[in-house]
C-alpha cells in the first residue's frame, strides 16, 4: 500500500514535470518541424537565472520564476531571429535546424560552465515543509511544482484551442502555405511558439532546481526525458504529450519503486522501442492533418 | 558532385545495386592514381620523416586518433549525411566494439588480433538488431531511439556487472596489443600507427566504394525522394539495413582497436561530447561530400591540440562555428574552399 502510494505520488511529480518540458519541444515540432535539441541548454539558461537571483541577488521566489522563464525567452528569440529564421522554408532545413540545435545547445551548456563552474549548487526549496502519509514523505514544494507545472498545462491548452493567436499556431501547423495566404503571419507565429517553448523550457528548469540539484549535465537527462515522452505520445500532438507525460511518469515511477531505481531508464526505452514497434507514430498517432 | 557519370545512368536503370560498370566509367575514374600512391607512400613513410622518437610519437599519436575518428566520421557521414539516417548511436556503436573486444581479452585470454575481428561483428549484429525497429521509423524518431540506444549502453556500462562496468570507471588495464614487447616501447607507437593505417586505408577505400557507387546512388536517392527511390525498385529499408550494418562493422573495429591501443574505455565517452565533437567534424568539413569528414576530422584532431591553452572556449567556439556553418555554408567549409580553389586555378571540380 505505502509502496503503490508512493509510486503513484511519483508519478504524479514526474509526470507534470515531464509534461513541461515536452510540451515545448512538440509545440516547436508540430510547427516548426525542428527537433530542437537546444531544449535541455534552455531549460538550464532557467535554472541558472533562477539560481542567480534568488541565492545571490536575494529576489523573491515567483517574480525569480516569471524572469527565469523570460531570460529563457529571450534567448530562444535570439536563436529564432538570427539563426533559424535564416534558414526557415528552404531546403536543408531538418539537417540545418537540427544542427543548429545542437550548435547553441554546445555553446550555452559551455557558457554556463565557464560563468558558474562545475560545482553542484543546492536551491531552497520553494516551500518548506511536508507531511506524511503512512511512511510515504510528501513535500509542500513538490505539490507546488506540481500544481504550477499543471496549471501551465491546462492554460497552455486553452490557450491553443481557444485564443486568437493559439488558432492561428493550429492553422500554421496544420498547413502553413494555406495559413499564410489566409494572411496569418507565419513568422510571427513561428517566433511565438519558439518564444512560448524556450520559456516554458526555462520555466521547468527554474522549478526542477528546487527539487532536484543545480548543476550543468541536468539539462539534457531532463530534455532525453521529454524527448522520449514527445515522440510517446506522436510527435506534435498536444494532448498525446500531457498522456504521455504521465504515462511515462507513472512507469518510470512504479519501476522505481518496485524494482529498484536503476531499471527506470532501461525500462523506459524498453517500453517505448516496443511501442514503437507496434505504434511506429506514438500513442495519439495523429495524422498529418491535425497536429496540435 | 555525382550524377554525370554513366555509373549512375545505368544503375537507376537497372533496379540499382548489381549493375555492372564499364571500367572507364568506374568511381576511379575520379581520382588521379599518381596523387594516391604518393599519398599512400607519405603515411607510409611518416614516422621516418617525423623526426626524433619525442615528436614522432606525438605525431603519431594525433595520426592514429585521425585514424580512429576518421572512420567513425566517413561512417557516420555515409549514414547521415549520404542517405538521411539520423542515427546517433555511432559513439555506443564504437563502444560496442571495444568493449566485446576488451572484456573478450580480460576474461578470456585471447589475442587482441583475434578479438577486434569478433568486436567488429558484434557491433554489427548488434546494429542490425537496433536497426530492425529503427530503420523503419521517420527521421525525428530515429533520433530518439538511437540517443536511447546509447544512454541505455551507457547506462550498462556503469552499472552493469562488474566485468563490464569496473565499478563505474568502464575497462581499465586492457591488454593493448602486444606491440611494446616486440619493438620496445619507445617503437611501439610505430606498429600502433601502421595497424591504425591498415584499418583506415581499406575502410575509407570500402565507403568510397559504396559513396561513388550505384548503391551510393540509391541511398542519396532515398534521402532526396524516398518515394521516387522506392518507385525505382529501391528498397528503403533493405538499404538502410545494410548501410547501417556495414558502417557498424568498421565502427566496431575502430572502438576495438581504440580499446588495445590506449589500454582502456571509460562509458564517459558515450556522454554528449563526443557525438557533438564527432558531429562538427562532419559539418564543419563538409556534409554529405566524401572528403568533408576526412578533412574535418583532421582539423578538428590537430586544432584542439594547438589549443591546449584555450580549451574552455574551443568548445563554446565550436558550437558557435556549428550554429553559424549550419546557417551561412551549409554545404561545410570543405567545399567551399574547394570550389574557390578550383575556380582559381581555373578547372572544373574533379574531387
Amino acid at each position: 500500500m505505502e509502496k503503490l502510494v508512493q509510486a503513484l505520488y511519483g508519478g504524479i511529480v514526474y509526470g507534470s514535470i515531464f509534461g513541461m518540458m515536452a510540451l515545448g519541444l512538440t509545440l516547436i515540432w508540430g510547427s516548426l518541424r525542428m527537433l530542437n535539441l537546444a531544449h535541455g541548454s534552455l531549460y538550464l539558461v532557467g535554472t541558472y537565472i533562477f539560481w542567480t537571483l534568488v541565492t545571490v541577488a536575494g529576489v523573491p521566489m515567483v517574480p525569480a520564476l516569471l524572469v527565469a522563464a523570460i531570460g529563457a525567452a529571450v534567448v530562444g528569440f535570439v536563436m529564432q531571429t538570427t539563426l533559424l529564421n535564416r534558414i526557415l522554408g528552404k531546403p536543408g532545413w531538418d539537417v540545418g535546424s537540427l544542427i543548429v540545435g545542437v550548435g547553441v545547445a554546445m555553446a550555452l551548456d559551455q557558457g554556463i560552465l565557464l560563468i558558474f563552474g562545475p560545482r553542484v549548487k543546492s536551491m531552497p526549496p520553494l516551500v518548506p515543509g511536508l507531511f506524511k502519509i503512512g511512511r510515504v514523505v510528501i513535500n509542500y514544494n513538490y505539490l507546488v511544482v506540481v500544481a504550477v507545472a499543471v496549471v501551465c498545462l491546462v492554460l497552455m491548452s486553452i490557450f491553443l484551442s481557444k485564443s486568437r493567436r493559439g488558432l492561428a499556431i493550429q492553422a500554421v501547423s496544420q498547413q502553413p502555405d494555406a495559413a499564410q495566404l489566409m494572411g496569418i503571419p507565419t513568422r510571427t507565429v513561428f517566433l511565438i511558439v519558439m518564444c512560448i517553448s524556450a520559456g516554458l523550457a526555462g520555466l521547468a528548469g527554474a522549478l526542477l532546481s528546487t527539487v532536484y540539484q543545480v548543476q550543468r549535465d541536468s539539462g539534457s537527462s531532463a530534455m532525453l526525458m521529454a524527448l522520449v515522452v514527445t515522440i510517446f505520445g506522436g510527435l506534435g500532438s498536444v494532448k498525446g504529450t500531457i498522456w504521455a507525460a504521465y504515462i511515462i511518469g507513472l512507469l518510470q515511477s512504479f519501476l522505481m519503486v518496485y524494482l529498484g531505481a536503476g531499471t527506470a531508464l532501461p525500462g523506459v526505452f524498453l517500453f517505448m522501442m516496443l511501442m514503437l514497434v507496434f505504434r511506429p507514430s506514438g500513442l495519439f498517432g495523429v495524422g498529418e492533418a491535425q497536429r496540435l | 558532385m555525382i550524377g554525370e557519370h554513366a555509373s549512375a545512368k545505368q544503375s537507376v536503370g537497372e533496379s540499382i545495386g548489381l549493375a555492372r560498370l564499364r571500367w572507364e566509367a568506374g568511381p576511379w575514374s575520379r581520382l588521379s592514381v599518381p596523387a594516391v600512391v604518393v599519398a599512400i607512400i607519405l603515411l607510409v613513410a611518416l614516422p621516418w620523416l617525423a623526426g626524433l622518437s619525442p615528436i614522432r610519437n606525438f605525431v603519431l599519436h594525433l595520426m592514429i586518433l585521425f585514424f580512429l575518428w576518421g572512420i567513425v566520421t566517413q561512417g557516420w557521414n555515409l549514414i547521415m549525411g549520404v542517405s538521411g539516417i539520423f542515427s546517433f548511436a555511432q559513439v555506443a556503436l564504437f563502444a560496442v566494439g571495444a568493449w566485446t573486444s576488451g572484456v573478450m581479452v580480460q576474461q578470456l585470454g585471447w589475442s587482441p588480433f583475434i578479438t577486434m575481428w569478433v568486436g567488429g561483428v558484434a557491433t554489427t549484429v548488434v546494429a542490425l538488431i537496433l536497426g530492425l525497429p529503427t530503420l523503419r521509423l521517420r527521421g525525428s524518431y530515429v533520433v530518439l531511439l538511437t540517443l536511447g540506444f546509447q544512454e541505455l549502453f551507457r547506462n550498462f556500462t556503469t552499472q552493469g556487472p562488474n566485468f563490464v562496468a569496473g565499478g563505474g570507471y568502464g575497462l581499465r588495464d586492457v591488454p593493448k596489443y602486444p606491440f611494446a614487447a616486440w619493438v620496445g616501447g619507445e617503437d611501439a607507437q610505430v606498429l600502433f600507427y601502421f595497424l591504425a593505417l591498415a584499418l583506415f586505408l581499406p575502410a575509407t577505400f570500402a565507403i568510397w566504394r559504396i559513396f561513388f557507387s550505384p548503391v551510393g546512388m540509391a541511398f542519396r536517392a532515398l534521402r532526396d525522394s524516398e518515394v521516387y527511390a522506392i518507385s525505382r525498385g529501391v528498397s528503403p529499408f533493405r538499404y538502410k539495413l545494410f548501410l547501417f550494418g556495414f558502417v557498424a562493422f568498421f565502427t566496431g573495429l575502430a572502438g576495438a582497436f581504440y580499446v588495445h591501443w590506449y589500454g582502456a574505455i571509460s562509458p564517459a565517452i558515450m556522454l554528449f561530447g563526443t557525438t557533438i565533437n564527432l558531429l562538427a567534424m562532419i559539418v564543419i568539413g563538409g556534409w554529405a561530400s566524401f572528403w568533408g569528414p576526412i578533412a574535418g576530422c583532421a582539423v578538428l584532431t590537430v586544432l584542439p591540440e594547438l589549443m591546449r591553452a584555450v580549451d574552455q572556449y574551443r568548445i563554446l567556439l565550436l558550437g558557435l562555428v556549428l550554429a553559424l556553418i549550419a546557417v551561412f555554408a551549409p554545404e561545410g567549409l570543405f567545399p567551399l574552399i574547394l570550389r574557390h580553389v578550383n575556380r582559381l586555378l581555373g578547372r572544373k571540380g574533379r574531387l
